[in-house]
């Protein structure tokens, strides 16, 4: 059971890191990089669930390969997006896309 | 008592280099730090004897981090961090919603009744064969799905990021 506890705390605290981060930063790749922590808190939590709970059922586990999909997608489409920022406006800093809120 | 000392070392090691990542004013070691980080993420897998994913982690972060390295020195304003400048906005509203959701989710994590905990797990090599049964049977159709939208991910990328002709 400690284990398992430990791996949950590491989690909350890596998930809240990763909030402060994502909304704290100005520049977009800052911002994938809270992201990609929140994503990290939530396979540790995954992991610790499969290994404690339920190591018979594989589903947790095909649950960490899909948070890590979500972890290559979101970057490659992220960099897609600071790309193109980079060559309309040559900044990904979001304070001076406020146009892109619509 | 030594699995929960060795989770408990690396998840320390991972939270720190998490706070790292945006204490420091240099962007490729922020996104070092994120490589260190998410390296202690698949170390602490490998504590909890998932192997397969531990090393699936070890191994997708070390070249995810590098590409990001190197994009974080193309896009930045000052990648070295010597011009002092400072890049974030909302700090307090954002701290207040960090500690929010780290409270919230400790709460669950120390509070809730999780049952019976398993004491033993399936070895290295039948974990791995038996996630690919699981892969080829049951979760097949969701397997697919990820492998079709990583397609359309990378078309959608490419074509964002392309130089448009006028």
């Amino acid at each position: 059971m400690a284990t398992l506890i430990v791996a949950l705390v590491v989690g909350a605290v890596l998930f809240g890191i990763g909030l402060y981060g994502a909304l704290s930063q100005t520049n977009l790749v800052m911002i994938m990089m809270g992201v990609e922590l929140m994503l990290g808190a939530a396979m540790v939590n995954l992991v610790a669930f499969w290994r404690f709970l339920h190591p018979e059922v594989y589903a947790g586990q095909m649950f960490v390969l899909i948070v890590m999909t979500v972890m290559a997608l979101e970057m490659a489409v992220g960099f897609g997006v600071a790309t193109g920022r980079f060559r309309a406006r040559g900044s990904v800093e979001m304070e001076e896309a406020q146009e892109l809120k619509g | 008592m030594g699995q929960a000392v060795f989770t408990g070392f690396f998840g320390a090691a991972a939270i720190w280099f998490g706070v790292v990542v945006f204490r420091t004013s240099s962007m490729v070691r922020s996104a070092l730090a994120l490589l260190f980080s998410q390296a202690a993420i698949g170390a602490m897998f490998l504590a909890m004897e998932t192997e397969f994913l531990g090393v699936l982690q070890l191994m997708m972060m070390a070249t995810e981090m590098a590409i990001m390295a190197i994009f974080m020195v193309m896009y930045m304003m000052d990648p070295g961090g010597l011009g002092g400048m400072d890049m974030t906005h909302q700090k307090r509203a954002s701290l207040v919603a960090g500690a929010l959701g780290a409270v919230a989710a400790l709460v669950v994590a120390l509070l809730a009744g999780w049952g019976p905990v398993a004491t033993r797990v399936p070895a290295a090599t039948a974990q791995v064969h038996d996630l690919g049964i699981e892969i080829m049977e049951r979760s097949m159709l969701i397997f697919e799905t990820a492998g079709v939208t990583i397609l359309t991910a990378m078309i959608a990328a490419t074509a964002i990021a392309i130089r448009r002709r006028r």
